[in-house]
């Protein structure tokens, strides 16, 4: 048994102790304390089987007036001279109150009117409003119902029905001490002890031959909520981390880009469905007038109409600047790996951007307009297509998904063009987690890259919901604080 | 993505293998399985592989992969004696008319069905929505060749698919949904129709046929036309189509186009030839394939091999380059046999420095107590502007939104974060957050991005001292610059509670207390106070 008693409780039992069984009041009185630190005593000492508390309810008979028959009575008693009926009525507030009073005491035969010239109101039976004055005194005193005489008892039922008396219950509580309360009261003398290390005690040396007054180490403490970074910031960390180990160096851009470094420099046509408004964000009347057809622009261009000197037949249309002009927010962050590529021709590469995608969406359980890709390329000489199937089974046995399955797919820069699919042991399922492939012959050439360049594209999101066991994306940016503080820092995987 | 529906009795059939086995292998031929029914599997297609629209065109593949019947399949045609004349007018509109014909079919309701999807992908995907290629399909015995191609005047009128009474060609495109939907490709005219010898209208391509043509179960003969504004793509288009009607058990006819000054002979499906180079195969596979190997896996991909050549069937629209080949030789090869290989890194990997600031940025903004908010770039124009009676106009917005909610880029981090603590009116109080998110400018050249630290304390006692004590201590925490304070107005803060946050002159953002007309428009409570920094900024500043 935990002898760890509150100062509070100490004085609280040691009242009891002296006092034996007492009511919560009297037991407040006796402590000097406030109602609530006694009553929160008593919840801590009862659930310790220190105390124990007895509620009790009993039904108790109230007057909430004076019967109008007894009023009339005391009003003839202690008049100084002889009243005539209309005096009578004149000393009450209503006629209607005056006659229910007396027909009840003339019908009652406590009255009786008699007289030569003018009739006077006299008492004939001063027993009857005896009784009642009785009955109403021993009920204003507490005397329960089962102890009344039976004289007045027998006036109870027709003063209830008027709605003089009233039944109303009263709750007590009777507080008693246990066996082991007396016990724990004697073994921890109230006064003894320090209940706070000080600064001042510590100076004086105070404590010296004392001990601290012990306290409840087992109830809860109030709750507090440290500061948190998101967790989709601390996912991608593991993944930069993942990443880095792996040899890439990590590159970061502006989300907004020409549409040329989005689509047109990945050899998507001018005319397909993904570049359409539906799906991809134009910023309105915005576009990039420094794009010009020159350099890598026009080698891009000219692939796309006759294949230029890629040795591929092309998309055999005509390519429009003011298309490739325009400016969007990127769809896929190869945009960022793509331009780290033209600008930089070294052989042998690898990069990496974690970083915001954007897609004209209705947001729903399973679609966001904004959210995050882990995008990388692998760049040199001699890499291929079980290159590519080789890292991304590292990459996610690394970040906790070991069985994962190469399906053919296809995109319009890559060739060959992979799916990758992982089972989640937390839903039982395989789960779409990254396009990937080799960058076409159609995309290299004209930046005038000459070695293979292996990408992927993963999102994060996916990987998120199933180690938070969440089930609809909005919940990540969703901003609930409840979620966001609350949140258990051990995740799933 | 296109979808096919595979019932799999059916299709077990057109196979020749079990049900286990084909859901095993769809995956292996770039299908996605999206759903597996009782009777049924769904699978989506990539609209690349337009074959791949019907049942007939999977199986097709499938029994390749399996080994059930390699090669190139050989698609006979003959003759029909059926001629088309086009019109000189619509050379300005949609020039192009290509034509098969089908005979000696015997479809059931499922065989139409598919060849219906079918349709309905071509025209969403290589039509471009019926503006670049649409597709008639007819019931040949209905009318009586040669047919014509011709211009005519918006009141000409026929029976349109589906109608009793003839309607006008400006009836059609005013009031039906087709016609609403599609007739913008046909701009002010003149208006194409296919009509037979007799005056029969088959189709007003690309809005509608005639119902004189309407195909049923019982139909046995099919006239197939293409219209398009590419002549290729109404090539490409056809040869989908005829060779999937020949899968089906027709015999394919070709019809003589008449141009003006030309004659063409559709549909041609003569096999496309690319240059095979085993080189190239085995560099991109990294797999030492012989070269017979090469040509049986290529033979098991439905192409045919031929030298230094391949032969590959004329719906093979995205075979564009020798590289193609070499993924044909994977598929046909499997992918789940070729073995992967991790090639370990030489060179030691490196983080972005900036991107490193920003993560120690959110550690010394937790570690101060802070809970971490992501909310989204893209908002909306009141809470941006009208919560904080700041004029609009020099915002970046997108063009057509799907919702409005996110249609406007956002300027500021501080906005965003008091919407997200309007959703969080509920949570226990004290609530302290803080977002490092990205912000837009309109610059002299288009748009300028920077990267900001928002901070937001909102409890009954929270003041302009507590937030310049997160914003003193961050700096200093972070180190590298010497941050001071200098009384300003902002939109955001109220006046005579706002500080600008300056380093050598250069100012870098702002603390103060919300206006109240702030925290009133966002329903909270209680008061706020906070601070915003552009970091981009600060981080040049430590170079």
């Amino acid at each position: 048994m935990s002898t760890s008693l509150h100062p509070i409780e100490q004085k609280v039992l040691a009242a009891l102790a002296s006092a034996g069984a007492v009511s919560f009041e009297t037991l407040v009185g006796a402590t000097s304390l406030q109602e609530d630190q006694v009553r929160r005593a008593l919840q801590w000492l009862s659930s310790k089987k220190l105390v124990s508390i007895t509620e009790s309810v009993q039904t108790r008979l109230e007057a909430v007036r004076t019967p109008p028959e007894l009023e009339l009575v005391r009003k003839v008693g202690e008049a100084s001279r002889l009243l005539s009926v209309e005096d009578l009525k004149d000393m009450f507030s209503s006629p209607q109150e005056f006659s229910a009073a007396f027909g009840r005491a003339r019908g009652s035969g406590w009255i009786r009117v008699d007289g030569e010239q003018v009739p006077a109101v006299w008492v004939t039976d001063s027993n009857g409003p005896e009784v009642m004055r009785s009955l109403l005194a021993s009920l204003a005193s507490g005397k329960p119902e089962s102890e009344l005489s039976e004289a007045q008892a027998a006036l109870v039922p027709d003063l209830v029905k008027r709605g003089i008396l009233v039944r109303g219950e009263t709750r007590s509580t009777t507080v008693a001490i246990t066996e082991e309360g007396r016990q724990a009261a004697t073994s921890a003398p109230a006064g003894e002890g320090i209940d706070r290390l000080t600064p001042e005690v510590l100076a004086s040396g105070s404590w010296r031959g004392k001990r601290l007054r012990p306290i409840d180490v087992e109830a809860k403490a109030p709750r507090f909520y440290p500061g948190r970074r998101h967790p989709v910031r601390d996912f991608i960390r593991e993944v930069r981390e993942t990443y880095v180990s792996m040899g890439f160096t990590e590159v970061q851009g502006n989300s907004v880009h020409p549409a040329f470094w989005n689509f047109d420099a990945l050899f998507v046509p001018q005319n397909h469905p993904s570049r359409e408004m539906q799906d991809t964000f134009y910023l309105d009347g915005m576009s990039d007038r420094r794009l010009a057809r020159t350099g890598p622009v026009a080698n891009v261009a000219a692939t796309h109409e006759n294949g230029w000197k890629t040795g591929s037949r092309g998309w055999g249309y005509r390519w429009n600047i003011e298309e490739a002009r325009r400016l969007v927010l990127r769809t896929h962050n190869t945009v960022l790996t793509v331009r780290a590529l033209a600008e930089e021709k070294e052989k042998e590469r690898r990069v990496f951007a974690v970083s915001k995608v954007y897609r004209n969406e209705n947001l729903d359980y399973k679609h966001l307009a904004e959210f995050y890709q882990m995008d990388g390329i692998m760049v040199g000489e001699g890499l291929n297509v079980r290159h590519l199937m080789g890292f991304l089974t590292e990459f996610y046995k690394k970040l906790g998904m070991s069985q994962v399955k190469l399906w053919p797919t296809f995109f319009p820069y890559t060739e060959p063009s992979l799916e990758v699919v992982g089972y989640s042991k937390a839903v039982d399922a395989w789960i779409e987690l990254s396009g990937s492939g080799v960058f076409r012959p159609e995309v290299t050439i004209p930046l005038d890259v000459r070695v293979p360049v292996l990408a992927w594209g993963p999102g994060i999101e996916r990987l998120m919901l199933i180690r938070y066991g969440l089930d609809d994306l909005r919940a990540l940016y969703g901003g609930d604080l409840s979620w966001l503080r609350s949140r258990s820092e051990v995740a799933r995987s | 993505m296109p979808v096919v529906r595979l019932y799999t009795a059916r299709f077990a059939k057109m196979v020749g293998a079990d049900r286990r086995s084909i859901i095993d292998r769809l995956p292996y031929i770039g299908l996605d399985i999206e759903s597996v029914e009782k009777d049924s599997v769904r699978v989506e297609y990539s609209p690349n592989r337009p074959d791949f629209g019907t049942d007939f065109g999977i199986a097709r593949a499938l029994r390749g992969l399996l080994g059930k019947e390699v090669g190139l399949p050989s698609f006979p045609v003959s003759p029909s004696g059926i001629a088309v004349s086009v019109d000189r007018r619509l050379s300005s509109v949609r020039p192009y008319i290509a034509c098969a014909v089908a005979t000696g079919l015997r479809l059931d309701d499922e065989d139409i069905r598919q060849l219906i999807s079918l349709q309905e992908d071509l025209h969403n995907g290589l039509g471009r929505r019926r503006r670049a290629a649409a597709i008639g399909i007819h019931d040949l015995d209905a009318v009586k060749p040669p047919f014509s191609y011709r211009a005519v005047d918006p009141s000409f009128a026929f029976v349109p698919l589906g109608g009793k009474e003839p309607s006008t060609v400006s009836t059609i495109l005013a009031r039906t949904d087709e016609g609403r939907l599609y007739g913008p490709a046909l701009g002010g005219g003149p208006y194409p129709v296919i009509s037979d010898s007799r005056g029969a209208v088959l189709s007003f391509p690309p809005i509608i046929n005639g119902e004189a043509t309407k195909v049923t179960s019982k139909t046995r003969s099919l006239f197939i036309d293409v219209t398009s504004t590419d002549e290729k793509t109404g090539d490409g288009v056809l040869a989908v189509v005829a060779t999937t009607l020949a899968e089906a058990g027709g015999r394919l006819g070709t019809v003589s186009v008449k141009y003006p000054g030309r004659r063409k002979v559709t549909p041609d499906l003569a096999p496309i030839r690319l240059p095979l180079d085993g080189e190239l195969v085995r560099s991109v596979l990294g797999m030492d394939l012989s070269a017979a190997e090469i040509s049986k896996s290529l033979r098991r991909s439905r192409l045919g091999p031929k030298g230094r050549s391949v032969l590959a069937p004329k719906y093979r629209l995205d075979l564009m380059h020798p590289v193609d080949i070499a993924e044909e030789v994977a598929l046909g090869y499997g992918f789940d046999r070729i073995g992967p290989t991790y090639p370990a890194s030489k060179q030691p990997g490196s983080f972005n420095r900036f991107e490193e600031y920003l993560d120690s940025a959110s550690t010394v903004m937790a570690g101060m107590g802070m809970t971490e908010l992501m909310t989204y770039e893209l908002t909306d124009r009141e809470s941006l502007y009208g919560s904080f009676q700041r004029p609009d106009g020099d915002e970046i917005r997108v063009k057509d939104p799907k919702s409005l909610e996110h249609s406007v880029l956002r300027d500021a981090l501080v906005p965003p974060m008091m919407s997200a603590l309007h959703s969080n009116i509920r949570s226990d109080y004290p609530q302290r957050v803080f977002e490092i998110g990205r912000v837009y400018a309109r610059a002299k050249e288009g748009v300028s991005e920077t990267m900001h630290l928002g901070c937001l304390v909102a409890h009954s006692h929270s003041t302009f001292t507590e937030a310049k004590m997160y914003l003193e201590s961050f700096c200093s925490t972070m180190g590298g610059v010497e941050v001071s304070a200098r009384a300003g107005e902002h939109w955001a803060f109220a006046p005579g509670r706002c500080a600008f946050i300056e380093a050598d002159g250069a100012s870098l953002g702002q603390v103060g207390e919300l206006r109240p007309e702030a925290i009133s428009a966002f329903g909270l409570g209680v008061p706020v106070a906070g601070f915003e920094l552009d970091l981009s900024r600060i981080y040049e500043q430590l170079k």
